[in-house]
């Protein structure tokens, strides 16, 4: 274990911690690696500027590193990049320690700063993109960067030597003491992982914080958690790049929307549904509907195909009073892609109660997409009249997707008296 | 009971309500998108706009001015520093925001025909 801080540049430590023996991180990753927490101290003619702190279980190697490079009253400036407890967990008492330092957040996280310290008088600055700190001779210089992955993230550059303090971005759960990206074991994959739980999510963020990114010249990406890139740092902006664009090569025309019927059924009934609503979809010019069994997929490659979807009709049996595992799995993907506004909805046969539809559609609505019809239940096997409701469902689908659905006016309390009969 | 047309147009439904009726009441019911999360003033999530008939919704209040306000600076370019409050507000009634063309849903009601959509 390093036990000494380490030096990137002349006036720039590493002065973080190591947490080796991390196995899951955040409840939803898993980190076979364990990981870093990366704090760094810049070294200016005018003082010394802390970028970031660590896990509070880990502060006393922190405070260990910080005390061998720097005295407390030199310190002028803490940055906070991202306020996540594993990056401020030694704050208090670097604030205790050091309290004449003057705190630097992103605009962003100004609500966040009192809630975390539980303590409303905090003495703060805010600052945003193009905003910059003089240490004498060394500058820092701020890029507003939110949602990668908190609504408070920043970014912080150092001018003089073009380090960037990329906060999460860029980074990885992957510890190995020997830190640099040229020296340490191959840890491509925890790259990988942690961008697509982490950052994909927040894709659209994504891309506008690499276009102020891009323009720097930089010759060092100092993360949060991870190696420090040194090697090659650029190549690791252009993998962003990559894993930010589309997961698939589009296969439809500019003028058309594609909606996903995901559908698993237990005796064939809810299969027929599924294709009388993809007939009726494809009725509509412009739909271009695809039909999927849950039964012979998988949800982390369906997922993919979500992500660059339209509308999305999940089709599911009402067993033992609930959805089916396989459908829950789908829709619990959702979490690792942005799904909000997209069109949704859910249909199945069942035997005696149906619940399914409807939790399907309290699940969907309440990550945000967009379900404007109310879904068909269908009891037991399909009459050739329900299969036109069926057939209707998905016309309606999609008309609602290419923004052509008649005006429909209604009594609110008709509405409201439909919507009771559906949920009992 | 003196009725009221809601006309949501992301879904082209109009529903036909007695007056006094907040937006929340029928926007999920007739399947618009204008999205929850507290439902009671204080989050800002379900912010839509108003495309006709400002006049026959209830007056704002201070609390929902100020949820609006905050949603706003999100929306717009992030949080600014809290100094900046009369210059965004400012703002934001130059460019119509605040209590003519965005309303939270969970807050307002009608009082005569009008024309919403999600945000």
């Amino acid at each position: 274990m390093t036990k000494s801080p380490v030096w990137l540049s002349e006036r720039v430590q590493w002065i973080g911690a190591l947490d080796p023996t991390m196995r899951s991180f955040d409840i939803i990753l898993k980190t076979p690696n364990g990981t870093t927490y990366n704090a760094y101290a810049v070294r200016g003619s005018e003082g010394v500027a802390v970028i970031d702190t660590v896990k509070a279980e880990c502060a006393d190697q922190f405070f260990e590193h910080l005390e061998a490079i720097a005295c407390y009253d030199e310190i002028k400036v803490i940055v906070l990049n991202h306020l996540e407890p594993d990056h401020t967990g030694a704050l208090p008492e670097l604030m205790r320690r050091a309290p004449q330092a003057k705190l630097y957040i992103s605009q962003s996280a100004q609500l966040m700063i009192k809630a975390l310290l539980n303590q409303q008088d905090i003495d703060f600055i805010s600052v945003g993109t193009g905003d910059t700190i003089s240490l004498g001779d060394r500058t820092l210089k701020f890029l507003h960067t939110p949602y990668l992955h908190w609504p408070d993230t920043q970014c912080t550059y150092l001018e003089e030597e073009c380090i960037l303090f990329s906060g999460d971005v860029f980074g990885c759960h992957f510890c190995d003491e020997r830190l640099f990206n040229d020296k340490v074991g191959d840890f491509r994959f925890a790259f990988e992982y942690y961008y697509a739980h982490i950052m994909r999510p927040f894709r659209e963020h994504v891309i506008n914080a690499l276009e102020l990114i891009s323009p720097l010249p930089i010759n060092i990406i100092a993360p949060t958690h991870g190696p420090i890139l040194r090697d090659k740092p650029t190549s690791y902006i252009q993998r962003y790049r990559e894993l930010s664009g589309q997961r698939l090569q589009s296969e439809v025309n500019a003028d058309e929307k594609t909606l996903l019927i995901f559908y698993i059924s237990a005796y064939g009934s809810t299969t027929q549904m599924a294709q009388m609503i993809r007939d009726g979809a494809e009725q509509v010019p412009g739909v271009r509907a695809s039909l999927y069994d849950m039964e012979g997929g998988d949800s982390d490659l369906f997922v993919d195909l979500v992500e660059d979807a339209d509308g999305i009709l999940i089709g599911s049996p009402t067993i033992n009073g609930d959805a089916v595992k396989p459908a829950w799995d789908l829709v619990s993907s959702f979490a690792k892609i942005n799904v909000k506004g997209k069109l949704a909805g859910a249909f199945g046969s069942f035997g005696w109660s149906g619940e399914a539809v409807r939790m399907l559609e309290d699940r969907m609505r309440g990550l945000k997409m967009r379900l404007p019809l109310e879904g068909v239940r269908i009891k037991l096997i399909p009459s050739s009249d329900e299969l036109e409701q069926c057939r209707r469902y998905g016309q309606e689908a999609g008309e609602h997707l290419m923004g052509v659905n008649a005006p429909r006016v209604l009594d609110m309390a008709d509405l409201l008296a439909s919507r009771k009969q559906i949920s009992n | 009971m003196a009725k009221a047309k809601v006309t949501f147009s992301d879904v082209n439904v109009t529903v036909n309500v007695p007056v006094g009726t907040r937006i929340i009441e029928i926007s999920e019911a007739v399947g618009s998108y204008i999205a929850y999360n507290c439902r009671e003033g204080d989050c800002g999530v379900c912010l839509f706009e108003v495309i006709k008939g400002k006049e026959n919704m209830s007056a704002i209040s201070k609390e929902e001015k100020a949820v609006l306000l905050a949603r706003y600076q999100e929306i717009m370019d992030g949080w600014r520093a809290t100094t900046d409050i009369d210059a965004l507000q400012a703002k934001m009634q130059r460019e119509n925001f605040i209590g003519k063309n965005c309303r939270l849903a969970c807050q307002t009601q009608v009082f005569g025909d009008v024309v919403v959509a999600p945000l």
